[in-house]
């Protein structure tokens, strides 16, 4: 320290930002500094458990909005909003035939906010599978699937039909008009499959025609099974984006 | 290829490519994470916005009694259920879709090379192939969904006044029941009902009697023309634009391809949408209504 530079009265502003920011228990939490500098920015997303699903640098094309529209990050985000929706609308709905329509009414008219969540869930479902197609398209456009790439792209095909598999499983579980003759037709399709059609809609539906049994397995899928598969799915999609160094860049 | 190899065993050149990469480069703190957060503040926003004007459906309680006319699959699925009604169930419920989904997963280890990654569309030919395929994959599959329905013989009869003259050509139907060579009467006609019973006497061996009729027309109809037609058309689609020069590399193929597929998906899907009204009948007809 040069002679002429003296020690300033630290400021009000000064110590309570040491006592905010620099204290043990802050210390413990976030590692790294406040990320204002280039080296604690890139320790802010490198020590992050969610902010680490990035690279610490991307290529400066990749942020520009129309590279990618946003969609894969999009479709996972919608994803995380139908499990948060999907939960709470789980505290107030029995899969049964009896009460899962009545469940749905009294969802609609006594629950809090319980429309907007159900609505909520139903525009996000519809969203995902739009912004997952859309995904689709702009990996191939951008030539994206190319190598070392190529697994990747079949595991989003994998997602795509987990997607359209989680739609349709909900799909049947308002127990209206709609969900039941939708999921019936859909069923009778998979039902026309040579040989084995038959008995893998069996147990699909659990029977001869969608009823209970149907209901408590699409639930069951709808809400553990296909979640917990997409899941798994989309961590593989997500650490196989990261090992390939991010996005794919022009050569 | 972003991992920096040691720095000995790197030349000069590859040493200024990794500089230059970098140069190239933004932190994802703060470039990436704000835009992010943006987004997803503006589609959470979007959502509230939506849910709170527009009601999720909700009909009268379930009723296996009760079949609603029209009866619709969930709207992704749409597209499978309008091609059951130009084919063989098996074929538009199951085997399209499968091999159409193993297509796709395939599409990467059939177009390998490397070029033109992580950039839009940017060959010469990448766009026109886009458009190529999109108007002759949507145009397409609206002439093909125009003949199966019949609507040629209904303009014709407007226009006219009379009946479409080639009674077997109105729709594939029609096909089926009146081509001369096996219509009521024809010399061929046998082939509309062919007992092959009569060959398996597994009665003989104390087995169950086999009833089994084969139906070749039937067959044509349901599962050799639209199969042809499905795996013919974009091959002479490629063929075409191979020999115009509009694809020229494999990548062109693919975008031709790729963007026909999409383009029968959605107009299929909308067709299957917003066309389809009771008995499924094609016509004008809203989902509104019926929702």
């Amino acid at each position: 320290m040069a002679a002429t530079e003296r020690p300033t009265r630290r400021s009000m502003g000064d110590r309570l930002y040491d006592a905010i920011f620099s204290n043990r228990v802050w210390r413990s939490i976030f590692r790294s500094g406040y990320p204002n500098t280039p080296r604690n920015q890139m320790l802010a997303v490198a020590t992050n458990v969610f902010l680490h699903l990035h690279p610490t640098r991307i290529h400066r094309t990749h942020v520009k909005i129309t590279h990618t529209f946003c969609l894969g990050g999009l479709s996972f985000f919608l994803f995380l909003g139908l499990t948060i929706s999907g939960v709470l609308l789980m505290f107030y709905y029995v899969p049964s035939v009896e009460r899962a329509y009545e469940d749905i009414l009294r969802l609609d008219t006594d629950v809090r906010f319980g429309q907007l969540m159900r609505n909520m869930h139903r525009w996000m479902a519809h969203g995902m599978v739009l912004t997952v197609l859309m995904h689709m398209m702009r990996v191939f456009y951008t030539g994206a699937y190319k190598p070392p790439r190529e697994f990747n792209w079949v595991i989003g095909v994998v997602l795509l039909v987990l997607t359209l598999l989680l739609s349709f499983t909900g799909y049947l579980l308002p127990w209206d008009q709609l969900a039941l003759w939708a999921i019936t037709v859909g069923t009778n399709m998979v039902g026309s499959a040579p040989l084995l059609g038959e008995p893998n809609r069996f147990v699909l539906v659990g029977g001869f025609q969608v009823g209970q049994n149907a209901l408590i397995r699409f639930y069951t899928l709808h809400v553990i099974g296909l979640p917990l598969m997409a899941a798994v799915f989309m961590t593989v999609h997500f650490w196989r984006i990261r090992r390939d160094g991010g996005l794919a860049k022009p050569l | 290829m972003t991992t920096a190899n040691p720095a000995e065993a790197q030349s000069a050149a590859v040493r200024g490519r990794a500089r230059r990469q970098r140069e190239e480069e933004l932190l994802v703190w703060p470039d990436l994470v704000f835009i992010e957060f943006i987004s997803a503040v503006v589609f959470t926003i979007l959502l509230v916005g939506l849910s709170v004007t527009v009601d999720a459906i909700l009909l009268d309680r379930a009723n296996p009694a009760v079949t609603p006319n029209p009866s619709k699959a969930p709207w992704y699925f749409l597209n499978l259920q309008e091609m059951l009604l130009h084919m063989h169930p098996a074929l538009a419920g199951v085997i399209v879709p499968t091999v159409a989904l193993i297509a796709l997963g395939a599409i990467p280890y059939w177009d390998t090379d490397n070029d033109g990654q992580g950039e839009w569309l940017s060959g010469p030919r990448h766009w026109l192939n886009v458009y190529v395929g999109a108007a002759v994959g949507s145009l397409g599959t609206l002439l093909l969904i125009f003949f199966d329905n019949g609507t040629h013989a209904n303009l014709w009869q407007a226009a006219t006044g009379t009946k479409f003259p080639v009674s077997w050509l109105v729709n594939m139907r029609e096909f089926q029941k009146n081509f001369p060579l096996w219509q009521d009467g024809a010399p061929l006609a046998f082939l509309k009902d062919i007992q092959l019973g009569g060959l398996l006497r597994a009665d003989l061996l104390g087995g169950p009697k086999i009833d089994f009729a084969l139906n070749i027309p039937a067959v044509l109809v349901e599962q050799i023309i639209p199969v042809m037609a499905m795996v013919g058309l974009p091959i002479l689609l490629s063929a075409v634009a191979h020999k115009r020069g509009i694809a020229q590399t494999k990548r062109d193929h693919m975008i031709l391809q790729f963007s026909g597929f999409i383009a029968v998906y959605v107009t299929l899907t909308v067709v299957g949408t917003y066309f389809r009204g009771q008995g499924l009948a094609l016509g004008p007809y809203t989902i509104f209504a019926h929702h």
